[in-house]
């Protein structure tokens, strides 16, 4: 089925590809119809074949291998931002669910914040690369991409595993009351087994957006190394090389797929024993 | 000596607000060990709010309540009794056997021991095969026959249920009435049943205990002279319904003047 | 009176730690930067921030309308169309099994990359690519969302006009669409976010440079951070403007519901 899904992509972009103008057309005196000459639309296949051509004329690495190295680049960076979101988030979470005064002034400016383009920040943490200093620790600019993707990680992770803290039944609650157990206790053996069905969801909204600061922070400056980068410069190249940028693009495709499959296959063993019902 | 003693106890909940509540007012009520005792009532009457205090999930604002010869705070510190509620309230990420080791995790029971004891106790509901499923594998008759073990696994002296036959069928109800006296013979615990059904808490108990609302308090105890057999035959004999018609005059009662009840039971 | 009165007390007081928590979080920053010393490059202390936001305010608010009504466009289209694909799913239930796969997986993947192919396809002085990016992600979010509002009714009440012998047209108008609409206003929630982010989130891949994400970085490259603050401050502003209207939005339908 998505395969299918794929292929119908496929054939539309062809379609409109044969019929369309070539330098653009207006639509209802907008000029809002795209060019479909060769520099602005490639086809499908010419995609596809450019990446096992060299990258730039004269090199021996094949596009392939460049946005192949990007992408895992970038993989990387958005792991250690999901885990620091994760561990940040997890932990902001269970400080809320203990101390009622912390959520109640913490918590609204976490829902609120998640209305909000966080990802403005981004230029401003990528620019503490290189230049800020903590004793004999210099902030090494790939680590402002991970911190924004932790950032942006750790609210939706905070919000959910509240609420699953929260989702603990008030019968379950008494009965480890009537085993006089102490708020840790009931914490580990009731109220964390309880969250992660409403963690799960979270977790996999962290990865995406961690991934999507990620690439934002490469992008608004250019990290070195990263697909955000590739995607910056082989669009630059477009006019003479219109297919390459398709490839990047396909890159990052598969760097947020991997980041969701890597999540769900947790996912998938943490709730292997529990009953096939779903919460949203 | 008693296993449970209530003197005097009240319990108001919203003191000195407009919506203040009189859940129980003066209850005093004396548990004999090994002895079976419902609590029945209409909504709002008190009578899960009075199974709390004994529990001591609840404080009372008034009087005393003494479980096992000490304070019930105290009786609840040193585990002095199992719970169950209509909800079985399995842990549905545990197998049916880490459910009954709960209470005895917490006590600091090691490894062996705690197996040792849930095997005993998956014996003694009848259940020794389903100790590696997980709860929602099986029928809610069933949870409720493992949540019930869950309760005695400390070998507690007192059980405390609040409804727990309320969300089963009639004949799977019936069942697990026969069950639960042949469990509580074999380990003697004493037992106070909260429930909202009259038959259920004459075949059950040796007194039943009429409670009415606003405020909650006693109105009547039934002695049901069924001597200690029940079987079958039980639900047919004179003795069986002429203890139901006391209860239910009991209840009748004040049911009259109190029409229009609410729907919380605390 | 006094009901008011209470719920007034009721309100600020559930409102009162979050207000508390602002008031020291913002009292913190300012102390530290001043104590520590801190660079601007670093933190830039809130009261320079509100300064350059209210010198600067009317470039700010130039570059927010910009980004503003990319963002106010393509939430526009993207509803629009969203709305009326998903109709065609609901007619056509093979291609709401199409369609799903594509979507959920489009969740996972940072969308907005996109951008950098719309670009070439469009002059350079453009606002187009960002419009029809946020189009795109608005169109999504908006057309799962109302596909399982139209889809998922309950099936008593189809049971129910089937039993009237109801047409499917009619099904549709006093079943499903009346059933789709929270939908709507929910996605709608999600969506205005989304459309700010993503109109911000473009303006980084090139193009024209009027709105607020490239004035941030213009800002930042000439070491102008307390104006980058502004404009990030301006960008918080508009996404809460767009959350709000679509709350807003959504309390207007209620209106009309039973509680």
């Amino acid at each position: 089925m998505f395969v299918a899904a794929l292929a119908l992509v496929v054939v539309i972009w062809e379609t409109y590809k044969a019929l369309g103008p070539a330098d653009g057309g207006t639509l209802l005196g907008v000029r809002i119809l795209p060019r479909t000459s060769e520099y602005a639309m490639p086809h499908v296949w010419d995609m596809f074949s450019r990446f096992n051509r060299p990258e730039v004329r004269g090199s021996d690495r094949s596009v392939f291998d460049a946005v192949l190295a990007g992408a895992w680049y970038s993989f990387r960076l958005s792991a250690a931002g999901f885990v620091m979101g994760g561990v940040v988030g997890v932990g902001l979470a269970v400080l809320m669910a203990r101390f009622k005064l912390v959520q109640r002034g913490v918590l609204p400016y976490l829902v609120v914040s998640q209305t909000v383009p966080l990802i403005a920040l981004a230029p401003l943490v990528v620019s503490w690369g290189g230049k800020l200093e903590v004793g004999p620790f210099v902030w090494p600019r790939w680590l402002s991409a991970s911190v924004l993707g932790a950032f942006l990680a750790f609210f939706p992770i905070a919000v959910g595993t509240l609420r699953g803290l929260a989702a603990a039944s008030a019968s379950s609650v008494e009965l480890m009351q009537s085993y006089a157990a102490s708020w840790t206790k009931t914490l580990f053996k009731l109220r964390f087994p309880t969250a992660v069905p409403y963690m799960v969801p979270a977790f996999r909204l962290g990865a995406s957006a961690s991934v999507i600061g990620v690439v934002v922070a490469e992008i608004s400056t250019g990290l070195r190394g990263g697909i955000g980068r590739l995607i910056i410069e082989y669009a630059r190249e477009a006019t003479g090389d219109p297919a390459k940028v398709y490839t990047a693009i396909f890159g990052a495709a598969a760097l947020g797929l991997t980041m969701a499959g890597v999540v769900i296959a947790v996912d998938v063993f943490v709730m292997r024993n529990r009953p096939k019902e779903s919460v949203s | 000596m008693s296993a449970v003693s209530i003197r005097n106890a009240s319990k108001v909940f919203n003191q000195g607000k407009s919506n203040q509540v009189d859940a129980l007012r003066d209850v005093s009520l004396d548990v004999k060990p090994g002895e079976f005792v419902s609590l029945i009532g209409p909504s709002g009457c008190g009578k899960s709010t009075l199974l709390r205090l004994i529990a001591n999930l609840l404080e009372p604002t008034n009087g005393d309540v003494v479980v096992n010869d000490k304070p019930a705070v105290q009786a609840r510190l040193d585990q002095d009794y199992g719970m169950a509620f209509q909800q079985a309230g399995l842990f549905e990420w545990r197998t049916v056997r880490k459910n009954i080791e709960l209470p005895l995790e917490l006590k600091g029971w090691d490894k062996n021991a705690r197996t040792l004891r849930a095997n005993e106790m998956l014996q003694l509901v009848q259940l020794p095969e389903f100790g590696d499923h997980y709860p929602w594998q099986l029928s809610g008759g069933m949870q409720q026959r493992i949540a019930i073990a869950r309760a005695l696994a400390a070998h507690p002296p007192l059980l405390l249920m609040d409804e727990p036959f309320g969300a089963l069928d009639e004949m799977t109800r019936e069942y697990m009435q026969g069950e639960l006296l042949r469990i509580c013979a074999a380990t003697g615990t004493t037992v106070v049943f909260v429930t909202h059904s009259i038959p259920e808490a004459v075949y059950l108990s040796n007194r039943v205990v009429v409670m009415s609302p606003r405020p909650g308090r006693i109105t009547k105890v039934v002695d049901v002279s069924l001597g200690g057999e029940r079987n079958e035959d039980t639900r047919n004999r004179t003795a069986f319904f002429e203890a139901i018609t006391a209860v239910r005059e009991g209840l009748r009662g004040m049911h009259a003047a109190h029409v229009g009840l609410g729907n919380d039971d605390r | 009176m006094n009901r008011v009165g209470n719920l007034l007390r009721t309100t600020l007081g559930n409102a009162l730690p979050a207000i508390v928590f602002g008031a020291l979080f913002l009292g913190f920053w300012e102390w530290a930067v001043r104590f520590f010393e801190l660079k601007p490059y670093f933190l830039t202390a809130p009261s320079a921030i509100w300064e350059q936001f209210t010198t600067n305010f009317s470039l700010i608010r130039g570059a927010a309308t910009v980004s503003g009504t990319n963002a106010l466009i393509g939430l526009l289209a993207g509803t629009v169309l969203g709305v009326a694909m998903s109709f065609v799913l609901s007619r056509f239930g093979f291609l709401n099994q199409l369609i799903t796969p594509l979507a959920v997986a489009l969740n996972a993947v940072p969308i907005f990359v996109l951008v950098a192919v719309l670009n070439n396809m469009y002059s350079i002085t453009s606002e187009i690519p960002r419009r029809i990016m946020v189009a795109l992600v608005v169109y999504f979010i908006v057309l799962v969302n109302v596909a399982r509002g139209l889809t998922q009714v309950s099936p008593t009440h189809v049971e129910l006009m089937r039993s009237y012998a109801a047409s499917d047209v009619a099904i549709l108008r006093k079943v499903r669409i009346p059933n789709a609409i929270p939908f709507l206003f929910v996605s709608l929630k999600i969506a205005a976010p989304a459309a700010v982010i993503t109109a911000f989130v473009s303006e980084y891949f090139g193009g024209s440079q009027n709105g607020l994400g490239s004035r941030i970085s213009s800002n930042i490259a000439n070491s102008k951070n307390a104006a980058a603050w502004a404009y990030v401050l301006a960008a918080c502003l508009l996404g809460l403007l767009f959350y709000l209207f679509s709350v807003v939005m959504e309390s207007l339908n209620r209106k009309g519901e039973a509680k």
